[in-house]
């Protein structure tokens, strides 16, 4: 595989991008951060397919297209499966001799939002890592359907206010926990699993080409800041970012054959979950006195879970 | 259902459907297509510098979203370090670097988010927001001082 230099930004500058602008997602959106880095970790041919989601309308809308690789687009659920069928005629036709060049290095990729990967096309994803075909499934996770107007999914955090969990006299937004789709995919006993992070771009990079790398389905769990959605201004989407990585709430890790867990970011000074908090606008009401057990619950879970981590990465379990 | 190849400079199926030459009805769209990026025979595009590249008239790199634009970023070269780090996180690949310099901004595809600023790291910023009406060369002759660090 044609890996390209990652040892500095000067060198990984020098890839060609193959993810063009003039798309239409809002100012600021880290989900274009992410997908150019990974389309600049490599020089192999891509065969991508994307979920239904903010990704997908608004890099393809006809006439147009932002992608100088193979794409394709067929539903809400199945970019998973879409791109193992690609992969499994692939392989087939490569076996068979009938490939034009059966030497060139192929990398076959899925892109889904959060909502397409918690929830509407879990089970297709489910049944993707299981069959065990050769592709990386990527989540950018925006923690609600931004596309459709911000409605609560799966992936929405407790006290996150969304147009269909709102917050106000009666609720403080969202009750239910985010579900935990990175120890989920692990527990398919997937050869690589990743939460990453775009504002350490050096540790999302090298997850990337990591999961490229590794033959069998791998599953990365990417933070995207919603500027629309999370409420801040379209100029602080790697700040936020940052907050997320350094209070824990996102915390980046990786977990190799289901069980091998290892942190890979730990921050010097780890904040409060405030900070975190406090910097976007869908958290605000949780600031008034009557909510203020909520924050100290997120906390708590917060603090409990990296704890969780580091036992995990100290037993190997 | 019919998927069709095109042939990229001729097919103007997109225009009719959008509303321009001939209106059609709802049952006589186009319900799969494929679209080419490139003319004429596909390479691997990440050996291609975008202008070796023969970009077709559906690859979105032909279209502009400037119209969005209220604030525009403004380039200094005198101060910049080429440190890249407006290249990596720009959402809208609007940073144009070639051979680890970076040599201005695409204005066709920039959306004025202003991440380029936030995460430039030199002092005074060698990118700066200004209103998108505002003169570049008049900018870059009034650039601010280097701060003092006040704290510490």
């Amino acid at each position: 595989m044609a890996i390209t230099s990652i040892k500095n930004l000067k060198e990984f500058s020098t890839n060609n991008d193959r993810f063009e602008g003039a798309h239409l997602l809002c100012p600021g959106c880290a989900h274009s951060m992410i997908v150019r880095e990974l389309m600049n970790c490599t020089d192999d041919n891509l065969v991508i397919s994307s979920n239904t989601g903010c990704l997908e309308v608004s890099t393809a809308v006809y006439p147009y297209t932002s992608w100088d690789t193979s794409w394709i687009h067929i539903g809400f659920e199945n970019a998973a499966t879409a791109v193992t069928g690609a992969e499994a005629m692939y392989k087939a036709r490569k076996r068979k001799g009938t490939l034009k060049d059966p030497d060139a290095p192929v990398k076959f990729v899925a892109f889904g939002g959060d909502g397409s990967t918690y929830d509407i096309g879990f089970q297709w994803l489910s049944g993707a890592m299981e069959r065990g075909h050769d592709f990386t499934y990527i989540c950018l996770d925006n923690e609600n359907y931004a596309n459709t107007g911000g409605q609560r999914s799966s992936a929405t955090p407790v006290g996150a206010t969304t147009s269909t969990a709102q917050a106000g006299t009666h609720s403080y937004g969202k009750k239910e926990k985010k579900k935990d789709i990175v120890s989920i995919m692990a527990a398919h006993g997937s050869p690589y699993v990743a939460q990453l992070a775009p504002n350490k771009w050096k540790i999302m990079a090298k997850g990337f080409q990591k999961a490229l790398e590794t033959e069998g389905p791998c599953f990365i769990n990417t933070v995207s800041a919603c500027t629309t959605e999370w409420k801040f201004d379209p100029k602080d989407t790697i700040h936020i970012t940052d907050l997320a990585t350094d209070s824990l709430m996102f915390p980046i890790y990786e977990i190799i054959d289901g069980h091998e867990l290892n942190i890979l970011y730990r921050p010097k000074n780890v904040l409060k979950v405030e900070d975190y908090l406090g910097a976007q606008g869908r958290y605000r009401h949780l600031f008034k006195p009557e909510n203020k057990h909520v924050i100290e619950q997120i906390q708590k879970d917060i603090d409990k879970n990296w704890e969780l981590l580091q036992r995990r990465e100290e037993v190997r379990i | 259902m019919s998927i069709t190849g095109s042939v990229p400079g001729t097919d103007k199926r997109g225009i009719r459907e959008l509303g321009g030459e001939e209106k059609v009805g709802w049952d006589e769209v186009t319900q799969g297509v494929a679209i080419n990026s490139f003319i004429g025979e596909t390479e691997n595009a990440a050996f291609l510098k975008p202008e070796e590249r023969s970009y077709s008239d559906f690859n979105s790199y032909t279209a502009t979203v400037a119209s969005w634009r209220i604030i525009k970023p403004v380039y200094n070269r005198d101060i910049c370090i080429d440190c890249q780090n407006c290249w990596v996180w720009c959402p809208d690949t609007s940073i144009i670097s070639r051979d680890k310099q970076m040599l201005g901004i695409d204005y066709d595809h920039c959306k004025g988010c202003g991440v380029c600023v936030e995460v430039c790291p030199t002092n005074p910023k060698s990118l700066l927001m200004f209103n998108e009406a505002a003169d570049n060369d008049e900018e870059l002759a009034g650039w601010p001082e280097k701060q003092k660090k006040e704290k510490k």
